[in-house]
């Protein structure tokens, strides 16, 4: 305790310099200013944004980082509140009641109360991070190429279970990004593989590449099929503070969608979208009023709001500790870690402990900040979605060219988005999921690389997965999930052809 | 990851599904072909499985065109079948490069094993697409794909020798094109103030190395 203490002091100490403050607050503006805008996600933004602090220090830097990505995680909420479009995916849910909420007036209380959850879960997880980081560290020597195998089979498992749509899919989405992801050199021998002799193609297929252009383009190629009416919330929004009833109404709420968010946070594969999800059916389940659900119920915008933030940030637990990015946007942060000359993993705490403790005490800082700069600003925001899709679409666009040109100064990145943006319509339109893609694409050479240290450990003998506890133990887990999960689809299409 | 799926209940006359698999099948049918020719410009013979399945999937692609297999839920079949492809692609690509050494993995030997996975797994959607009912694949919107990626095209062909400007208002005037409630004033006027905002912000408020105009001024 006194450590843990100790140690968020530090943080604190390397977190409230000016500079460090300043940067804070423009990452979590710039990511609520993207967060409101539908279309860009936080892995979007990120991508855009990374080239900005090449210049900065490497604290500064991961501060921005992280102050732009939940920054995007609460600018989401506000847009799905007023307008009833998800700027996030991870807000999808927030849309049910929280827009219901707005036309029944009380747009104020819902995003006041998605500001508090957030805040709280926020909190929360700070600590959580800050209690969990050392421990998990002791356990990450425990874990040799064969539990790491296994845990990013959990990890890809997870994304499988909880994606909708059928099960089959999802894992040949899965397959179809560790497929892609084995484009370019080989780790170990330096071989090209598979890229027909392209030189472009011998580093491997860019990771933003590949998530700029099935999330950034392909979802824009989707909305301009469907020209969607928006309806924004023309009333004023007055009355920002929610009632003593609704305090206590979502007080509950608050609690259970941080425990629940926080726990699938740290799981790879989980994140905040599931999180979001989770807590909106666990909430729906346990109330005593369901029928109020979809009707407006504050329970329906606290829930996944705490919930989405508090995976948000526990997140970052298995990428500080064990070095593997649970999800897509917290590869990226790998990614923006290698640039800076950091690896990820168990030794940043060690080597690094003003870097450590300076992140996490900079996400209560930033938490804390999107409470103070977001109620104030809920109007700009408004107005700012009164721009027409027409005219926005272009700029996401623009931005993202740039975005993605700066990386590398490589025009080849851009085309190749390009043609990554028509796979992911195409794929949607077949109904394929690209989130278990994403994240078979992100996890892809690091399993290729301990698969193979495991069975060259083991000499060959692949047993060694079933063997070892730990590793038996999350494979087990996998195994049991995967059977639950395609069971009742089993049952369903059964039922499908009985009644034919 | 969002709520923007396509509609379920798109769906198409007899008629026009007849045309669709005709046209469906006989690309995929073609681009099978053409994977086909590849495999025997490699260094190394391709295996005889790998070729067999080849042509399996063509005779497959054939038979969903003549409309010989009932194709109940397109987007699974369509969506299995391309993903074969993919795997069988990968087999060929990575033909060349060698497999298991002892029991030391080579390069080649994960990129097959996930190919393998993936084509087994593929195939099972197919099958399931062929028995089970399903919705139609909803129609797409060329215009929109035309002009986007045409767009992102054109910016990458003419960042580097035109700059930073004439890429960037090109790129946004091509792109707003896509839209059917397209206003073109507006658009020149947007573009102009975009194209000036990152002409700003990149190469001076981030002193990011963007090359503002053409080469040769």
């Amino acid at each position: 305790m006194y450590d843990l203490i100790g140690n968020l002091w530090l943080g604190m100490g390397v977190a409230v310099t000016p500079t460090n403050v300043m940067l804070c607050l423009v990452g979590a503006l710039v990511g609520t200013l993207i967060g409101v805008l539908p279309g860009i996600g936080s892995l979007a933004t990120i991508a855009m944004l990374l080239p900005i602090t090449f210049g900065l220090p490497p604290v500064g830097a991961l501060i921005m980082l992280a102050g732009i990505y939940y920054g995007a995680q609460y600018g989401g909420s506000t847009t799905s509140i007023l307008v009833n479009i998800p700027g996030e995916s991870s807000s999808v849910v927030t849309c049910l009641d929280g827009h219901q909420m707005a036309r029944q007036g009380r747009a104020g209380p819902a995003l006041a109360i998605a500001a508090i959850g957030s805040f709280f879960a926020g909190c929360v997880a700070t600590v959580l991070v800050a209690a969990l980081g050392a421990p998990l560290t002791s356990v990450a020597l425990l874990f040799g190429p064969a539990e790491y195998f296994s845990l990013m089979c959990l990890g890809l498992i997870f994304a499988v279970v909880l994606a909708k749509g059928s099960v089959p899919k999802a894992l040949t989405m899965v397959l179809m990004g560790l497929l892609l992801s084995m484009i370019g050199s080989d780790l170990e021998t330096g071989a090209e593989r598979m890229t027909w002799g392209v030189p472009e193609l011998s580093d491997g297929i860019g990771f933003v590449v590949v998530g700029m252009g099935m999330f950034g383009f392909g979802e824009i190629l989707r909305n301009l099929e469907q020209p969607g009416t928006r309806e924004i919330v023309q009333a004023k929004v007055t009355g920002l503070m929610p009632t003593l009833p609704d305090l206590k109404a979502a007080a509950g709420a608050i609690g259970r969608g941080t425990v629940l968010g926080s726990m699938l946070g740290i799981l790879p594969g989980g994140g905040s979208i599931i999180a979001s999800f989770a807590a909106y059916t666990f909430e729906n389940r346990i109330s005593k009023h369901p029928e109020r659900f979809g009707r407006g119920a504050i329970e329906g915008v606290a829930a996944p709001e705490s919930a989405n933030n508090a995976a948000a940030q526990t997140a970052f637990i298995p990428l500080l500790t064990l070095g593997i990015p649970p999800n897509p946007v917290m590869a990226l942060m790998v990614g923006a870690m290698t640039i800076h000359g950091i690896v990820p993993g168990p030794q940043v705490m060690t080597k690094q402990p003003e870097l450590f403790w300076g992140m996490i005490a900079s996400m209560w800082i930033g938490n804390l900040m999107l409470v103070v700069i977001n109620l104030p600003m809920v109007g700009i925001w408004v107005r700012l979605l009164r721009v027409p899709y027409r005219h926005l679409f272009p700029m996401i666009v623009i931005f993202c060219c740039i975005g993605i040109y700066s990386l590398n100064n490589a025009p080849f990145d851009v085309s190749m988005t390009a043609i990554f943006g028509i796979v992911g319509y195409w794929l949607v339109k077949h109904d394929f999921e690209p989130a278990p893609m994403i994240l078979g694409f992100v996890l892809g050479p690091l399993m290729e690389e301990n698969l193979r240290r495991a069975m060259l450990i083991a000499r060959g003998d692949a047993s060694v997965f079933v063997t070892r506890p730990i590793s038996a133990t999350l494979l087990g887990i996998a195994f049991v999930l995967l059977v639950l999960a395609v069971l009742p689809s089993i049952r369903g299409k059964r039922d499908e052809v009985f009644t034919e | 990851m969002s709520d923007a799926t396509p509609s379920g209940d798109w769906s198409r006359t007899a008629a026009a599904r007849r045309k669709y698999n005709l046209v469906g099948g006989s690309i995929l049918a073609v681009v099978g072909l053409v994977l086909f020719t590849t495999s025997f410009l490699l260094q190394n013979p391709v295996p005889l499985t790998v070729r067999a399945a080849i042509i399996i999937f063509i005779a497959v692609g054939i038979a969903i065109s003549a409309g010989l297999l009932r194709v109940q839920n397109p987007q699974d079949v369509y969506g299995g079948m391309a993903l074969i492809l993919l795997a069988l692609t990968a087999f060929v690509a990575s033909n060349d490069l060698p497999g298991m050494r002892g029991f030391a993995f080579g390069p080649g030997t994960a990129p097959r094993l996930f190919a393998f996975t993936l084509a087994i797994l593929s195939l099972g959607v197919v099958v399931g697409g062929l028995l089970t009912a399903g919705p139609d694949v909803s129609g797409y919107k060329i215009r929109g794909v035309v002009f986007i990626i045409g767009s992102i095209l054109a910016f990458a062909a003419t960042i580097r020798p035109l700059g930073l400007v004439i890429a960037s208002f090109s790129c946004m005037v091509i792109c707003a094109a896509a839209a059917e409630d397209v206003k073109w004033r507006e658009t020149i006027i947007v573009a102009a103030v975009v194209t000036a905002f990152c002409a700003v912000l990149f190469p001076y408020g981030l002193n990011l190395p963007f090359q503002l105009w053409p080469r040769f001024w």
